[in-house]
């Protein structure tokens, strides 16, 4: 069995881990299971794209970062495209999830969040063909590191952002007000007004991050993989078996849960065949849901 | 007569529109008073001073704190205009490290004074300081009903809002939950508190209200209070054992 495995697996792991953060930060503190997240991945590749484009329309052909693929077009085209998502998320709450929620009822928001998937998916195919497309078609030369491991200057420069992303959300959550703020809502919501929690704002700030994550984990996808409207969809439930995996609420969990399907999915396609790795999922998700439905770093509801 | 803090006027107030728990509550609250609301179960005293933290809708009367109208204020204002709240029960942040439960209850106050609060809280609740990077969810709950006590006060409030603070806990933790609310007022902070513990209460507080179906039917000072007969049959709809010793107010 070749070590291979292990890069790819962390390259997936991240994407799906990137995805679960917004997966994991919804479901506990807004309680429901957004199933447009993956959605919400594939736009902000797509918004990422757009301005690539235009970028490269205004200014010509700009040379890459040697030796990555890409070059500062992207990079500022990624920002924009984390902020474009973090609104379309900010404005499918307005107009949709909130209204729903004041009813109280979970169920409602979380078949509310699927047709939002298949209409923002099917927007997507409408406006953009379900044609593949690429950030770049240019191919990049895997370096050998040891132990028969391949990797390509792209994927070690992701994996770091990945690593810098994670652990910025992390002490976010575990160092300032508003991450208190939101582990407070996310216990007891209750008592997170009688302490002064706005919720509301809470509430928005928790999808910005959602949304700007999920843009991120879509764009990795796009550099890696490649770019169609199915992208996100596709990665909805490797993304909450890591989040449940993970232990719902908790941003190590998630990414650890991530970084865990991954690497579990890699593995599998190497021993068991490619035409099984989508299985990897289901059996993990439904492992912890057998043996520790709390999931690794959960704790018991009260 | 020092100057009123709290001023509740004919509070009506429920869940359901037409199902009103509260019918028409009046109560004031004098600065560095206790002041404690009793009645008999179902009366509506938690749903009275839930509405006057704004976590029970309102739909009649009005509530003043310190001369401003504040009926209509939202919940997670109520710290900022000077009320806070001690819910009955889960009123702590169980995942989070006792310190982290102060900090998270500090965002009305200025970022430089808050390290500084928060080791006034443990000089003031000593108990707290060791387990301050404890899960807060693994605190007895005497120390609970502390670390709530403190993440209210923490914001220096006009008023501390009580809902049954003895609830659940064993009988020495009630002692000594009632000698904490005593010491608090010692240092000038006004107390509403809703008990059950009648006895208790009424040893520790000012003046007293008794609640019934809704309404405030008596009102009187606390250390007298005990032996009315008109509380004793509208609160236990009995005389207490020892009546008659004391005397009718």
């Amino acid at each position: 069995m070749s070590l291979q495995f292990v890069v790819d697996g962390l390259l997936t792991g991240s994407m799906i881990g990137l995805g679960a953060i917004g997966v994991t930060l919804t479901y506990s503190i807004l309680r429901f299971s957004n199933f447009a997240h993956g959605d919400f991945m594939a736009w902000g590749t797509y918004a990422t794209l757009a301005v690539v484009s235009a970028i490269g329309a205004t200014f010509g052909k700009v040379a890459p970062i040697a030796p990555l693929s890409f070059g500062w077009p992207l990079l500022v085209a990624l920002v924009i495209g984390m902020a474009f998502t973090a609104i379309l998320a900010l404005l499918l709450d307005k107009v949709l999830f909130s209204r729903l929620r004041s009813q109280g009822q979970a169920i409602i928001v979380v078949m509310a969040s699927f047709g939002a998937s298949m209409a923002l998916r099917s927007l997507l195919e409408f406006t953009f063909t379900s044609r593949p497309t690429y950030f770049s078609r240019a191919i990049q030369i895997a370096m050998p590191v040891g132990f028969g491991i391949r990797i390509t200057p792209d994927q070690i420069a992701l994996l770091l952002l990945t690593a810098v992303l994670v652990l910025g959300v992390h002490l976010l959550m575990t160092r300032t007000q508003t991450g208190r703020s939101m582990q407070a809502l996310s216990q007891n919501a209750a008592l997170a007004r009688i302490v002064g929690i706005d919720v509301a704002s809470v509430v928005r700030v928790t999808w910005v991050i959602g949304g700007a994550l999920a843009c991120v984990a879509g764009v990795m996808i796009g550099i890696l993989v490649q770019i169609r409207p199915f992208m996100g969809f596709d990665m909805l439930l490797p993304m909450f078996a890591a989040a449940i995996l993970g232990g719902i609420g908790s941003i190590p969990g998630a990414v650890l849960g991530g970084l865990i399907i991954g690497l579990a999915e890699a593995g599998a396609v190497q021993l068991i065949g490619a035409e099984w790795r989508a299985a990897v999922s289901f059996i993990i998700l439904m492992a912890v849901l057998f043996v520790r439905p709390i999931g690794l770093f959960g704790v018991r509801e009260r | 007569m020092s100057e009123t803090v709290l001023d509740v006027r004919n509070l009506e107030a429920g869940y359901e529109p037409g199902v009103p728990i509260v019918r028409g509550a009046s109560i004031i609250v004098r600065k560095s008073e206790i002041v404690v609301v009793l009645g008999p179960n179902g009366a509506g005293k938690s749903s009275f001073i839930k509405a006057i933290a704004g976590l029970v809708p309102i739909t009649g009367g009005t509530v003043f704190l310190d001369g401003k109208d504040i009926t209509a204020a939202p919940a997670h204002t109520m710290v900022r205009l000077g009320l806070a709240f001690v819910p009955q029960t889960e009123n702590i942040f169980p995942l989070m490290s006792v310190e982290d439960n102060l900090k998270v209850a500090c965002g009305i106050l200025e970022r430089r004074e808050i390290p500084a609060r928060i080791e006034e809280m443990y000089a003031a609740f000593p108990d707290l300081v060791r387990q301050r990077s404890t899960a807060a969810g693994n605190l007895s709950g005497g120390q609970r009903q502390m670390l709530a006590v403190a993440r209210a006060l923490i914001v220096h409030p006009k008023v501390l809002v009580l809902d049954e603070p003895s609830a659940g806990l064993s009988p020495k933790f009630v002692s000594m939950v009632f000698e904490m609310l005593a010491g608090i007022r010692k240092s000038g902070v006004t107390i509403l508190l809703v008990e059950q513990n009648a006895k208790a209460a009424l040893a520790i507080g000012d003046r007293a209200y008794v609640l019934v179906e809704g309404k405030d039917r008596h009102e009187g000072i606390a250390s007298e209070l005990w032996n009315d007969p008109v509380v004793a049959e509208l609160y236990l709809g009995q005389r207490p054992s020892h009546a008659g010793k004391g005397g009718a107010a």
